[in-house]
C-alpha cells in the first residue's frame, strides 16, 4: 500500500467520512440503513469469531463430526460481510476503494473467499486456523473508522484504483502464504522435536505448505510490485518527494518479498527460511496497513 | 431358537506355528465354506482367515451340536493334543460382541490395525457369494462394518502408527506429501533397513540400494524391486534420493555434517529425511540440526511406536462403549424377529382394527336385534381370523427356514409392528451364553494392547 496516501497534501479536500461505524455517522442517510449496518457490522464479525474459534479446535481437537461445521459458520460470515458491503458501498461518483476502511473490509473478504478456493484445491481446510484470524482482524480493522486517501485532481483515479486494487489483491495472496508459512514453521518444528501426535497428524505435509507458500508469493509479488510502481508515480505526479514510515514498511516489504523469491528461484531456498521471509513480509504489509488505520482513526499521522 | 456360534484361534490362544495350520487363502475361502457348511449342518456360515485368527462363525438351531460341529471341523486340522488348548467357543450375544470386536480392530494383536476390517468384509463376501451368509450373519456383520466404522472415526484408535516401518512411512508422506516417484536410497543391507524401505516401497517410492557388497545389495534389490547402485555413487545418490535409509555396520558416522553440507548444495535444499536405523548410528547427531535435513534414529521411532500404542490403550476403552452400544442396538433388532411376539402383535393389531370399525358400525346401525348385532360382531372376528390364517400359516413355516428372520423383518416392517410390548419377554439370546467352552482372553477394556510389542 506504500504511496497512497500523504498527509496534509495541498489539494486535500476532506470528504465526509461514511462507515465509521465507531465513530459515528456524520452522513445523513438515515438512522435505519446506520442501524442496519452496525448490525451488520457486528452480525458479520461475530460470526467471524465464532468461525476463528472453530477452526482452531479443528487444529487442536479431532472430531469426525463437526469437521465441516467451520466452514459452514466461515461461508456465512463472508455472507454477512457481502450483505454489509452492499450497504456500504461508496456513493455514487466516489472512487471505489478509496477509503482505508473499505480497503481493509474487501481484503478481509478477499482473504476468506481465497482462502476458501486454496482449502478447496490443497484440502488444508486447518489452516483456516491461521488466515481466518487475519480476516477477522483486518474485518474489525475497517470499522475503526474511515479516511480518504487525498486525491489530486492531476492524478487520474483509475491509477489509483488500479494501485490500491493491485495491492488489496496482493494482500489477500500473502495472507495465503502467511498462513501457510505459519503452519509449515510450526509442522516443522513438531516434526524436529519428534512430537507427532494431534496437531502434527492433523496439519499438512510440509511439501503442500511450501507448494502453497510458493505459489502465493509468486501471485502476489508481481501485484505488490505493480502497487509499489503505481503508488510511487502517483506520488511523484503528485508532488509528493517526501517519505514516510509507511512508505518504507511497503519498501521493505517488497524487499522481503524480492529476497524470498530470488533465493526460491536462484538458490533453491526453501521450507523454514522462507516459511519466516514470507510471515515477516506479510508482518510488514500488515504494519502498513495499520499505519494507515491509526491514520484514519487518529485524524493525521 | 437359532442362535449365534463362533469357534476359532487367534493371537491371543495359538502361536504362528499352528494359527498357519488353519489359514484359509481368500481364493479357496468360498469352497471352503460350502463344504463346511454341508459337512457341518449350519444354517449360516462365515470364516475369517488372517494371519491372526481363524474364525468359524455359524447359526443354527442347535447351537451346542453347532459348536461341536464347528470344533470337530478346525480340529480335524490341529494336531491331536493342542486343540483342546488353542480353540476357543462362544456363543449368544457374546459371539455378536466378538464379531463387533474384530471387526473394530479391538482384538487385533496391533490395536486399531485397519487390515483387519477389510479382511472381515472380504470373509463376508466369500460368505454370500458361497450363499452360507443368511439374514442373521449379514444383519451381524453390516452391523459390525457400521461399528467399526463409528469407533475409527469417533475415537482416536487408529491415530498414528505403530510399527517402526510405518511410522518411518508416515512421516515421510507428512513431510513430502505424496511419495509417488520419490526416491529411496536404502544404505547397507541389514535386515532392519529392509523392512522400512519395503514398506516405502509399497507407497510407490523406487528404491536404490547401495552397499559394499554388491552382492548383498542384489540380493535385497531384487526381493524388494529396487535397484542397485556402485557404493562410490554415495553422494550423488544422496543428492538426488527424498529417503535415506541407513542401516549400515559401520563403526563410525557415515552421514557427517561435511559431507551433508556438500549433499544440500547440490540438491539445492530440497528436503530430505534420513532414518538411521544403524546400531551404533551411521548419521552424525550435527546433520540433524541443519536446514531441511529430519533425522530420525530407531529410538525416536520407537518412541513414537510406544506414545501411539499408549493413544490407542487409552481410545480403546472408548471404542469398547461404542461396541456395547452397538451390541445393545443389535439385541433390540434381534429380540423383534422372534416369531411369537410377532404373531401376536399382528393378531393385536388386526383385532383392534376389526373391534375400532365395529363401533363405529354399530353407532350407525341403531335399530339392531340382539342377534343382528351378535351376527356382525361374529363376522368382524371371523374375517380378521380368516385374513390372518395364511400369512400365519407361512409365517410359522417360514420361521424355520435360514431367511425366516428376513422374512419376520420384513412383517414386521409391512405393518409397522412395534416391540413395545415384547420387550420384557426375551433374553434368550443372553441366555446360555456362559456355556461357552474357553472365555475370550479379552471380553472386557482391560489393556487390549498388552502383547502388542
Amino acid at each position: 500500500m506504500a504511496g497512497c496516501q500523504r498527509p496534509a497534501a495541498p489539494d486535500y479536500r476532506p470528504k465526509p467520512a461514511y462507515g465509521r461505524l465507531f465513530c459515528g455517522l456524520t452522513h445523513a442517510r438515515g438512522d435505519q440503513t446506520k442501524t442496519m449496518k452496525s448490525g451488520l457490522f457486528i452480525a458479520t464479525a461475530v460470526l467471524y469469531g465464532i468461525a476463528c474459534v472453530l477452526y482452531l479446535t479443528l487444529l487442536t481437537r479431532r472430531s469426525e463430526s463437526m469437521r465441516r461445521l467451520p466452514g459452514i459458520v466461515f461461508v456465512s460470515a463472508l455472507g454477512a460481510h457481502l450483505a454489509f458491503l452492499t450497504l456500504e458501498g461508496p456513493p455514487p461518483g466516489d472512487i471505489p476503494l478509496a477509503d482505508i476502511s473499505q480497503i481493509l473490509s474487501i481484503s478481509s473478504l478477499g482473504i476468506g473467499i481465497a482462502f476458501l478456493l486454496a482449502s478447496y484445491r490443497f484440502d488444508v481446510t486447518v489452516l483456516g486456523a491461521f488466515v481466518v484470524p487475519v480476516a477477522l482482524m483486518l474485518f474489525l480493522a475497517s470499522g475503526l473508522g474511515s479516511s480518504y486517501a487525498p486525491v489530486s485532481p492531476r492524478v487520474e483515479s483509475a491509477v489509483l484504483s488500479f494501485h490500491i486494487g493491485a495491492n488489496v489483491l496482493g494482500l489477500i495472496a500473502f495472507a495465503l502464504a502467511f498462513g501457510a508459512g505459519v503452519a509449515y514453521v510450526l509442522q516443522e518444528r513438531l516434526l524436529r522435536r519428534r512430537q507427532l501426535s494431534g496437531l502434527f497428524q492433523r496439519l499438512p505435509s510440509l511439501d503442500v505448505l511450501d507448494t502453497i507458500g510458493l505459489r502465493a508469493v509468486l501471485t502476489g509479488f508481481p501485484l505488490l510490485t505493480f502497487g509499489m510502481v503505481t503508488g510511487t508515480f502517483w506520488l511523484l505526479r503528485a508532488d509528493g518527494s517526501e517519505f514516510y514510515v509507511s512508505q518504507l514498511l511497503g519498501l521493505l516489504a517488497w524487499a522481503i518479498f524480492a529476497a524470498v523469491l530470488v533465493l526460491r528461484v536462484a538458490a533453491g531456498w526453501q521450507g523454514r527460511k522462507a516459511a519466516l521471509g514470507t510471515i515477516m513480509g506479510f508482518v510488514c504489509t500488515l504494519l502498513v496497513l495499520a499505519g494507515y488505520v491509526v491514520r484514519a482513526a487518529g485524524g493525521s499521522a | 431358537m437359532r442362535d449365534f456360534v463362533v469357534v476359532g484361534l487367534s493371537h491371543r490362544t495359538a502361536p504362528v506355528e499352528i494359527r498357519e495350520r488353519l489359514a484359509v487363502a481368500p481364493e479357496h475361502l468360498e469352497n471352503e465354506l460350502r463344504d463346511i457348511a454341508a459337512r457341518g449342518n449350519f444354517d449360516e456360515a462365515l470364516l475369517i482367515s488372517t494371519c491372526n485368527r481363524v474364525e468359524l462363525y455359524a447359526t443354527s438351531a442347535n447351537p451346542s451340536e453347532a459348536i461341536r460341529a464347528a470344533r470337530d471341523t478346525l480340529a480335524s486340522r490341529l494336531p491331536e493334543a493342542t486343540s483342546e488348548d488353542v480353540l476357543y467357543a462362544e456363543r449368544g450375544v457374546a459371539v455378536v460382541r466378538h464379531a463387533f470386536r474384530v471387526a473394530s480392530s479391538l482384538d487385533s494383536l496391533v490395536v486399531g490395525e485397519p487390515q483387519i476390517l477389510g479382511q472381515v468384509k472380504e470373509a463376508f463376501d466369500a460368505a454370500r457369494n458361497a450363499g452360507t451368509a443368511g439374514s442373521l450373519l449379514s444383519r451381524c456383520f453390516s452391523q459390525a462394518f457400521s461399528t467399526a466404522k463409528r469407533v475409527r472415526n469417533e475415537t482416536g484408535i487408529a491415530e498414528g502408527t505403530v510399527s517402526v516401518s510405518s511410522i518411518a512411512c508416515e512421516l515421510a508422506k507428512k513431510i513430502f506429501g505424496h511419495l509417488d516417484g520419490r526416491r529411496t536410497l536404502l544404505l547397507g543391507a541389514g535386515e532392519m533397513g529392509e523392512g522400512a524401505a519395503r514398506s516405502l516401497r509399497q507407497t510407490g517410492t523406487q528404491l536404490h540400494v547401495l552397499n559394499r557388497s554388491e552382492e548383498r545389495a542384489l540380493a535385497l534389490a531384487e526381493s524388494c524391486g529396487g535397484r542397485v547402485v556402485p557404493y562410490e555413487r554415495l553422494t550423488t545418490e544422496l543428492a538426488e534420493a527424498d529417503v535415506v535409509i541407513s542401516s549400515t555396520a559401520s563403526p563410525k558416522f557415515i552421514l557427517t555434517p561435511e559431507l551433508m553440507r556438500g549433499v544440500v548444495r547440490s540438491r539445492r535444499h530440497r528436503p530430505l529425511f534420513i532414518i538411521d536405523i544403524a546400531v551404533p548410528r551411521d548419521v552424525d547427531p550435527r546433520v540433524g540440526t541443519m536446514d531441511n535435513l529430519f533425522v530420525y534414529d530407531v529410538d525416536d521411532l520407537q518412541q513414537v511406536a510406544e506414545e501411539n500404542l499408549a493413544v490407542r490403550a487409552r481410545e480403546a476403552a472408548q471404542a469398547e462403549r461404542i461396541v456395547e452400544e452397538e451390541v445393545e442396538s443389535f439385541l433390540v433388532w434381534r429380540r423383534s424377529l422372534e416369531l411369537a411376539p410377532t404373531i401376536v402383535a399382528l393378531r393385536k393389531q388386526f383385532g383392534e382394527v376389526a373391534e375400532e370399525e365395529l363401533r363405529r358400525a354399530l353407532s350407525r346401525l341403531q335399530n339392531l336385534s340382539q342377534s343382528d348385532r351378535a351376527a356382525l360382531e361374529a363376522m368382524s372376528l371371523s374375517l380378521v381370523n380368516k385374513l390372518l390364517h395364511q400369512p400365519m400359516m407361512q409365517l410359522k413355516a417360514g420361521a424355520g427356514e435360514p431367511d425366516g428372520a428376513q422374512m419376520i423383518d420384513t412383517v414386521r416392517r409391512l405393518f409397522a409392528l412395534t416391540d413395545d410390548d415384547n420387550a420384557e419377554k426375551e433374553a434368550s439370546v443372553e441366555a446360555d451364553a456362559e456355556a461357552s467352552v474357553t472365555q475370550l482372553a479379552a471380553a472386557t477394556a482391560s489393556g487390549p494392547t498388552g502383547e502388542s510389542k
